[in-house]
């Protein structure tokens, strides 16, 4: 059987500037693979690129073994693959309700209806109170997006990530600008909403890093200095002195 | 709930009203009415681009021309002609354009979109103005309005009163669906669109899609209402697929609010009320509608429908004590 998900030899110019310089990694089926790299090492783009943002300069995304390299973001949120930003990204108006409705409905295939409401399919809205329990904000669901709090906001950058269903997970720092409480808690909270699925996590927080993934892949100056499970990576020496021997 | 049956008993009120104004008003009033009615229409389907989409278009006289022209070249180059066919005709010329204009567009953003819409709203006032045989050019066409054939009678519409039922429950029913349209599933990709376009597309969107089938939906409404508005006057001049119509339509909805539904229709009666008494004043009114139009972007910039919104709460209590930031998206989606 094929790998689950295969990056290969992804490079990306822009414009001269070589950001990555031949990423190659596997991902199986229920890992949590975490990618880890100093500043500036290419992580947010090399997830643009699977996310569809970018179209990768050469290589190919392998997807269950098909290519999905340069497929627009929409048609592979439809494949199953989700992702979160980094810097919060909701619909800031809308009510928490509303944002999270808008990737749920769009799973059940209400994009572009002219007669039918959302609002009232109660399958949907089942679907939303959950995500909205799993994530903690049911008490705040009629609030607009921007009257919550910044961990509340980061939360629900989660539930819509979650909200359609995805097989596949990138979640982009989740806990950047946490305090440790609020850090710990998102931890545990996005264990728990991620079982069963895979999750790619891009992560500068050590202890997140290690207390999540199965697998970690370590990105530095555009290529992978390593791939292994957390114990090699905490004594590979190569890593330490990229990147954890600094600390 | 609550506030579903609210706005249903609210739609209901407001028809019946409409049904009683035949017998209130005098004919030049009536005559005003009807005009509000047409224009509501256009303003509110200026809205969903405007304030649900968040697409600044200079062009959306173009789809109200279109609709007006089209009837009256059907009106004038096919004899006896239904009434149904011409507005059959109206839409199809509508749709058939938006699709078209819509494709060309849809890529592009912000300042880019508006003036691409303004470039298409100059080309076809220049196919109006230059295309004499067709469109009568700086003539204009006269038309006669159609019976209404209703299949077991014939009404005719000569008469303003049956002229404005027919308006009352044709834009009324067409103004109802659009405040429908906005509960639904597109009416609410339309402000996924306003609020966050990028983070759609990860969401399973596709947001050209969206814009096409937004900007074909509106430029239809807008059509509509030029059909309507080629019937109420039986005349149609290059004025109406003109830039003018496109200002016209910006003030209806900023003097009346594009943060609320009803907003714009506010608008359409204060803008016609004004025009009306104005130019029996003097010449120069569009002068003073600028003034008024200014006075309103500068001091409120969310129209006569938040002044009006700030006054109710001020005086009849915070009954949703959400805060004021809930009120914005909640008036917007319902």
């Amino acid at each position: 059987m094929s790998d689950y998900l295969h990056i290969q030899d992804i490079h990306k110019d822009f414009s001269g500037l070589k950001v990555l310089t031949g990423v190659e990694f596997k991902v199986k089926q229920n890992e949590r693979h975490a990618v880890i790299g100093p500043n500036g090492a290419g992580k947010t783009t090399l997830f643009n690129i699977i996310s569809g943002k970018f179209k990768p300069s050469s290589g190919a995304i392998l997807f269950k073994g098909e290519d999905i390299s340069g497929k627009p973001s929409h048609v592979l949120n439809r494949h199953g693959l989700s992702r979160s930003f980094q810097i919060t990204n909701v619909f800031q108006e809308l009510s928490v309700f509303d944002n999270i409705l808008s990737g749920v409905r769009s799973c059940y295939g209400l994009r572009y209806h002219f007669f039918k409401k959302p609002n009232h399919n109660r399958s949907i809205c089942e679907k939303v109170e959950t995500i909205l329990k799993e994530v903690g904000l049911t008490d705040v669901q009629d609030q607009p997006a921007n009257s919550l709090s910044y961990g509340q906001q980061r939360a629900m950058e989660i539930g819509i990530t979650l909200s359609t269903e995805p097989e596949l997970i990138l979640l982009d720092e989740p806990t950047a600008g946490m305090t440790r409480e609020e850090t710990d808690q998102a931890i545990k909270m996005i264990d728990k909403v991620t079982a069963g699925r895979t999750l790619i996590v891009i992560e500068h927080d050590m202890e997140v890093v290690f207390s999540l993934a199965d697998t970690i892949s370590v990105l530095h100056y555009g290529t992978i200095l390593v791939s292994d499970t957390p114990e090699k990576i905490r004594n590979d020496q190569r890593v330490k002195d990229a990147y954890l021997g600094e600390g | 709930m609550k506030q579903k049956s609210i706005s249903l008993i609210t739609i209901f009120a407001l028809f019946l009203a409409g049904a009683f104004m035949p017998s209130i008003l005098k004919q030049y009033h009536l005559n005003m009415l009807t005009e509000i009615i047409i224009f509501s229409l256009y303003a509110v389907s200026y809205n969903l681009l405007l304030g649900y989409a968040g697409l600044l278009s200079f062009g959306h006289a173009a789809f109200f021309g279109l609709g007006a022209f089209a009837t009256a070249v059907a009106i004038t180059h096919i004899p006896g002609i239904s009434l149904w066919n011409v507005i059959l005709i109206g839409i199809a010329a509508t749709l058939i354009a938006g699709f078209v204009l819509g494709g060309l567009l849809l890529r592009h953003k912000g300042s880019y979109f508006a003036l691409l819409t303004l470039a298409f709203n100059a080309l076809f006032y220049a196919v109006a103005t230059k295309w004499h045989s067709v469109t009568g050019g700086d003539d204009g066409l006269s038309i006669t309005r159609p019976d209404l054939n209703l299949g077991f009678t014939s009404i005719p519409l000569n008469s303003l009163t049956n002229f404005y039922y027919l308006t009352l429950v044709i834009m009324g029913a067409a103004i109802v669906f659009c405040w429908y349209f906005t509960h639904t599933a597109m009416g609410k990709t339309v402000l996924l669109m306003r609020e966050n376009e990028d983070r759609m597309k990860f969401l399973g969107y596709n947001t050209n899609i969206s814009r096409l089938i937004l900007f074909t939906f509106t430029g239809v409404i807008a059509g509509f209402a030029g059909v309507f508005y080629t019937f109420h006057f039986q005349f149609v001049s290059i004025s109406a697929i003109s830039i003018d119509m496109t200002t016209a339509v910006l003030l209806m909805v900023f003097v009346g609010g594009k943060k609320t539904f009803w907003g714009p229709i506010l608008g359409a009666f204060v803008y016609i009320i004004l025009q009306n008494y104005l130019s029996n004043i003097t010449d120069r009114w569009p002068l003073v509608m600028g003034v008024i139009f200014i006075i309103m972007v500068l001091y409120a910039p969310g129209g006569l429908s938040e002044l009006i919104i700030n006054i109710k709460q001020r005086f009849f209590g915070k009954k949703n004590n959400n805060g004021d930031k809930s009120a914005t998206p909640e008036e917007v989606t319902s």
